[in-house]
C-alpha cells in the first residue's frame, strides 16, 4: 500500500497537472506548485476523497506545503479512525 | 510633510466594536448630526441647528407624474393609478410622501386625477400644476384640488429671454395677478421659482417673495403662498461658503429668515445635471426646507430629479425610525417600472437588479462569513433583496458557495462549505479559461449546473423536478 506521502503527491500531481517526481515535501502549493484559488479547493476535496476523511475547511486551506499536508492528513485520519498503514 | 498635531493611542480590543448605534443594520445607517453649523452670510456668522431635523416635520413630495413624465412617453391612466396606489403604501399612515402633483390639461390628466382621488387615500395628497395663467385656476377648482403649483420663473434668462417681459416689475405684477386669482378661487398657490439658482436673488427674488408674503397675510393660513425653490439646471451648491445664487444654505436662509417664509411652506426641487441632486435635496432639509420634491427612481427632465427612494432612506437615516414607511414597496415599484418599459440601471442604488450584488470573490468571501461586511443594511428585510453574488471568473469558490447557499436558501450550519462546491467552481473557471467566455454566468445556467451537481440538495430544496 502506498504511503501517505505518495498518495498526497499523486493527488497533488493529478489536480495541478504535474509529475509526482516534480513535487517535493517542502514545496508550497501556491508559490512553488502554482495552485490557484479553485485548485486549492480541489486539492482539499480530492484529499478528502482519497483518504475518506472530512477536513475542517479553514484549517485545511491554511496548510501551505506538501509536507504539512502529509502531517495534517495523517492526524485527521487518526482522529477519524481511518487506517493509513 | 506636515507636523503631527496630536498623538493617537491605539485602543486595543479583543471584541469588535461594530458601531451598532450608527449602523443598526435593521435600518439604514443613521445620520447623527452635531451642531451648530455656521455659515457666513452678508458678513455675519449665522447658525443652523442640523440636529433639529430629527424633530422637524420634514416630508417628501413627489412629481413623478409631472416632471417625471416629462422625461418619457406618457403613462397610461391605469399605470398612473397603480403607481399612485403604490406611492400611498410606501408613504405609510404618517404621510411621509405627503403630496404628488398632476397635470390638469387633458381629458386623460383629469380622469387620472379623479381615479386617484377615488381611491380615498390620505397620502400622498393630490395637487395640481398649471401655467401662471389666470384662466387655469378653473381647472384646479373643477378638479377639487386645494393647492396647485404655478410657474413663476425668476432668472433674467426666463424673464426676458423666454417670457419676453419688458421689465422685472412687469413680470412681478403679472405673477401677482395670478396669485390673486388663486386666492379668489380659494386655491393655495405654490409658486415655483424656476431657475432660482441662476437668478438675481437680492434684486428680484427677495422683493418678489416679500410681496407674496404680504399678499399671504390677507388670506387664511391654509391658502398662504408656498414657495418651491427650483434648481432648474442643477446649479445648486450644498457646501458652506458657496456664493449666491448657487448656495443652497444662503437661498434658504434668505427666504426663511429674511422674508419669513416658514419652513413648512418651503420646498426644494432639484435636477441632476451635475450629479448633486440627492445631496442638494438633503441639504435643503437640513437648512430649513420641510419639503423636498422627488420622482420615483429620479426620472425627470434631462438628468432627472432627486430620487424618491433615496429621499426615503435619507429620511429614515435622519429620523432613526421607519416612521410608518413601507420600504418593501420600493422593490415592487421598481419591478413595476421595469415591466412597463422604464429601464433602471443594474447598479442603481436600492432598486437596480445588481445594487447589492458583488462580483469579487474576496467580497463574496466576506459575505459568506457575515453578510453585514458587504451589505449596506438588511436589504433582505427592508427591500426583499438579500445580498447576492454574480458569478464570473473573479468570483472564486467563495462566490460560488455564496450563490449556491442563497439559491438553496441554506443558513447557518446547513450551508454548503466551499470545499463541497469545487466541481461547480471548476466548471465556472473553465468557462473562462477553456471556453474563452467574456460574460457573467446567468442564474439560469448556474441553476442547471446546480441541479446536475447537487441532486440531493435539489431534491430536498427545489422539489424532485
Amino acid at each position: 500500500m502506498a504511503t501517505v506521502e505518495e498518495r498526497v503527491k499523486a493527488v497533488t500531481a493529478r489536480v495541478l497537472r504535474l509529475s509526482s517526481d516534480e513535487i517535493n515535501m517542502d514545496d508550497s502549493f501556491t508559490a512553488d506548485l502554482g495552485a490557484e484559488s479553485v485548485q486549492s479547493i480541489e486539492l482539499v476535496a480530492m484529499f478528502e476523497e482519497e483518504f475518506g476523511i472530512e477536513m475542517d475547511e479553514d484549517a485545511a486551506l491554511a496548510v501551505e506545503t506538501v509536507g504539512a499536508a502529509v502531517e495534517f492528513i495523517t492526524n485527521v485520519c487518526k482522529e477519524q479512525g481511518i487506517s493509513i498503514e | 510633510m506636515g507636523k503631527a498635531k496630536k498623538k493617537h493611542r491605539l485602543v486595543d480590543a479583543k471584541e469588535p466594536n461594530l458601531l451598532d448605534d450608527i449602523f443598526p443594520y435593521r435600518l439604514p445607517p443613521l445620520i447623527r448630526l452635531e451642531g451648530p453649523v455656521v455659515e457666513y452670510i452678508d458678513g455675519e456668522a449665522v447658525q443652523f441647528d442640523f440636529g433639529a431635523v430629527k424633530d422637524r416635520p420634514i416630508v417628501i413630495s413627489d412629481t413623478t407624474f409631472r416632471d417625471g413624465q416629462q422625461a418619457r412617453p406618457p403613462y397610461t391612466i391605469e399605470q398612473m393609478v397603480h403607481i399612485y396606489d403604490l406611492l400611498s403604501r410606501l408613504s405609510g399612515p404618517n404621510g411621509v410622501v405627503r403630496q404628488t402633483e398632476f397635470f390638469l390639461y387633458t381629458k386623460n390628466d383629469r380622469e387620472t386625477l379623479e381615479r386617484c382621488l377615488a381611491l380615498g387615500h390620505d397620502y400622498p395628497e393630490c395637487t395640481g400644476w398649471i401655467r401662471a395663467v389666470k384662466g387655469d385656476f378653473r381647472l384646479v377648482k373643477e378638479a377639487g384640488l386645494k393647492e396647485t403649483g404655478m410657474l413663476t420663473s425668476c432668472s433674467d434668462y426666463h424673464i426676458f429671454h423666454k417670457l419676453k417681459f419688458r421689465s422685472r416689475k412687469e413680470c412681478i405684477d403679472s405673477y401677482c395677478e395670478v396669485v390673486d386669482a388663486a386666492f379668489d378661487a380659494g386655491v393655495r398657490p405654490r409658486c415655483h421659482l424656476e431657475d432660482l439658482t441662476r437668478a438675481d436673488i437680492e434684486g428680484f427674488v427677495l422683493p418678489f417673495v416679500d410681496r407674496l408674503m404680504e399678499m399671504s397675510r390677507q388670506v387664511p393660513e391654509e391658502q398662504s403662498v408656498k414657495i418651491r425653490l427650483c434648481d432648474t439646471m442643477g446649479f445648486g451648491i450644498s457646501y458652506p461658503g458657496a456664493e449666491l445664487p448657487r448656495s443652497i444654505p444662503k437661498l434658504i436662509y434668505k427666504l426663511n429668515r429674511e422674508c419669513g417664509v416658514p419652513s413648512d411652506r418651503l420646498e426644494w426641487h432639484g435636477h441632476n445635471d451635475f450629479h448633486k441632486v440627492h445631496t442638494n435635496a438633503a441639504t435643503a432639509w437640513l437648512y430649513g426646507c420641510d419639503f423636498v420634491n422627488t420622482t420615483l427612481f429620479g426620472f425627470g427632465e434631462r438628468t432627472g430629479n432627486p430620487p424618491l427612494e433615496s429621499a426615503i432612506f435619507e429620511y429614515i437615516s435622519l429620523k432613526g425610525d421607519l416612521c410608518g414607511i413601507d420600504t418593501m414597496v420600493i422593490t415592487e415599484l421598481a419591478d413595476y417600472m421595469r415591466s412597463i418599459g422604464l429601464p433602471i440601471p443594474d447598479n442603481y442604488p436600492f432598486a437596480g437588479r445588481a445594487f447589492n450584488t458583488t462580483r469579487a470573490g474576496i467580497h463574496a468571501g466576506g459575505l459568506r462569513q457575515d453578510e453585514q461586511i458587504y451589505n449596506i443594511f438588511d436589504t433582505g428585510k427592508l427591500l426583499g433583496r438579500p445580498p447576492r453574488v454574480a458569478i464570473t471568473d473573479k468570483s472564486g469558490a467563495d462566490g460560488v458557495a455564496h450563490w449556491l447557499n442563497e439559491f438553496f436558501g441554506l443558513k447557518g450550519d446547513d450551508r454548503i462549505n466551499k470545499i463541497k462546491v469545487h466541481k461547480l467552481a471548476r466548471w465556472v473557471i473553465d468557462q473562462y479559461d477553456e471556453e474563452g467566455r467574456l460574460t457573467a454566468i446567468s442564474d439560469q445556467e448556474l441553476e442547471a449546473k446546480a441541479k446536475e451537481l447537487f441532486p440531493d440538495y435539489w431534491a430536498k430544496y427545489k422539489g424532485a423536478s
